[in-house]
């Protein structure tokens, strides 16, 4: 009797000292998968893809704000509502939020007039997006593109909207994105090195953590909404100016779908953090989301939202994630086709979901 | 917005976000002003609704334009390009919000001047701002059309403004 409790005492004196241990041991593991989740190695296609899709994103809106340009950023007495204005609302969160007055005051000291930087800072806004475009120079074009958007974005902060959000992080990324990819100009003609695939794969993981965040608090918000249930916030978003361009009566007629597609949109946005990881629903979820903002942008004129949406998406799920084979046989580090990297790690596209 | 029972949890939540984002701080201090930027810097310092919960109605400014001559036109404040157009509108939905009301005017009085700058021969403007409530597709079919509700009006005398 004694004896099987002292080996009862015994056993459970082994469970509690052995109990840090099993913690220990549980939270190594989970560092481990967490490094190997974060670090996975990636090809540099993604990139390629960020970089094309915002240098397009980039260009293109330069080229929409070309005739408002200096109507929307002029100080105060040229423009629609003064830069100033903006920029102090602006420095209210900080002074270090960088803006346009800084390349005017800049501007000021080599004796060139406002108008003048802001016509700089479009045509260079615009090489810059044709820079990203062709990867020539891309890291530099990368963050004077950001810089510039950011500084446009801020001082017309009052006119700012989802878009310029979307494009200032991309572009974030994007300068921060171990560059340049295999199929930008500077790898091919200025023999560019490329980078390491393991950080190739943690900035990926950044971007599509951030894309799953940015989905599922939409979602969620939807939900929270009357209105997504039953069609009326689609019949609402659809005929109100300026996103009115399909007219009420056709949408009248195809008013027992509104409901359909208003689900649909919720279901779609907060299931996409768990359903876009797993490599069958995956795809069906990407083409889903990709046909959504395709939608927006033909449906309510939304161009520059719905395109840099299209390219996070594409640059964060869609670029590399589904042909399956090893990443040793893709990546190759030093420039030569021949040198392969000894990548050990998750296939592209490997998740904890994923299996 | 949410259920009842989550209210204290999203209190909660809400005021250790205000306190990690450095909100409690002082307005210059650097740990503020820091994160304040880097925030800006990565294009996350908005939240993600993308038209939700619900969708408001939109905002509209009418300028009546007073000649001297005694006519009266009326239009709104208007950008070339589709894109700047849309930001446009994002400004006015902003003017509604609470937030905006100490510069609410400001910004009023500058939209009503840059239209004058095209207009010099305009005495005045009275610029009335509304929210527009557009008809839910029940009503629509019942042939409603969308109403509008003036929130505030200001008159500007510009020729006064001129002289200043």
């Amino acid at each position: 009797m004694s004896e099987a409790r002292s080996t009862k005492s015994e056993t459970r004196q082994l469970a509690l000292s052995s109990l840090p241990f099993a913690l220990r041991f549980t939270s190594r593991r989970w560092w481990t998968r967490l490094l190997a989740f974060l670090f996975t190695a990636e090809t540099d296609k993604w990139l390629a893809a960020l970089r094309i899709g915002l240098g397009l994103q980039v260009t293109v809106y330069a080229l929409f704000l070309r005739s408002d340009w200096h109507y929307l950023f002029a100080s105060t007495g040229k423009g629609l509502v003064s830069r100033k204005l903006g920029e102090a609302i602006t420095s209210f969160d900080s002074p270090l939020i960088p803006k346009l007055s800084w390349l005017v005051a800049l501007g000021g000291y080599a004796h060139v007039g406002e108008d003048a930087v802001l016509s700089i800072a479009w045509a260079c806004l615009l090489c810059m997006g044709v820079l990203l475009l062709l990867g020539l120079f891309s890291r530099p074009a990368a963050i004077i593109a950001w810089f510039l958007h950011l500084c446009a974005a801020e001082s017309g902060g009052l006119f700012a909207y989802g878009a310029d959000n979307f494009m200032t992080t991309g572009l974030f990324y994007l300068m921060l994105s171990p560059l340049p990819d295999r199929y930008s100009l500077d790898h091919w003609l200025l023999k560019v090195q490329l980078r390491d695939p393991q950080l190739l794969g943690f900035w990926r993981r950044v971007l599509q953590v951030h894309m799953c965040f940015v989905y599922f608090i939409g979602g969620l918000a939807k939900c929270l909404g009357s209105g997504w249930w039953d069609g009326s916030n689609l019949w609402r978003s659809l005929t109100r100016p300026p996103f009115n361009i399909i007219s009420p009566e056709i949408l009248v007629r195809f008013k027992y779908t509104l409901p359909i597609l208003g689900i649909s949109i919720c279901l779609i946005e907060l299931g996409y953090p768990f359903f876009i990881w797993i490599k069958k629903t995956r795809l069906f979820w990407l083409v889903c989301i990709l046909a959504m903002h395709a939608a927006i942008g033909l449906a309510m004129g939304m161009y520059l939202f719905a395109l840099v949406m299209i390219v996070l998406n594409l640059a964060a799920f869609g670029i590399g994630m589904s042909d399956g084979r090893s990443v040793s046989t893709q990546v190759t580090v030093g420039g030569s086709a021949e040198e392969r990297s000894n990548v050990s790690g998750l296939a592209p596209g490997a998740s904890p979901l994923s299996g | 917005m949410l259920p009842s029972a989550f209210q204290r949890y999203a209190r909660k939540a809400e005021l250790i976000t205000a306190f990690v984002l450095g909100k409690e701080a002082t307005a210059s201090s650097p740990i503020r002003q820091g994160i304040a930027t880097y925030l800006h810097a990565a294009g996350i310092q908005a939240g993600y609704s993308f038209f939700a919960p619900n969708i408001p109605g939109y905002h509209r400014l009418t300028l009546e334009l007073y000649y001297a001559d005694g006519r009266v036109e009326y239009i709104s404040p208007h950008l070339s390009g589709r894109a700047a157009a849309l930001r446009l509108d994002s400004l006015l939905d902003r003017l509604a919000d609470n937030r905006y009301e100490p510069i609410r005017e400001v910004v009023v009085k500058m939209l009503a001047f840059s239209v004058w700058r095209d207009r010099p021969e305009v005495k005045k403007i009275r610029a009335t701002f509304g929210t527009v409530s557009p008809p839910g597709i029940g009503d629509f079919e019942h042939g409603k059309r969308e109403s509008f509700q003036p929130m505030f009006s200001y008159d500007f005398s510009l020729r006064e403004e001129e002289k200043r």
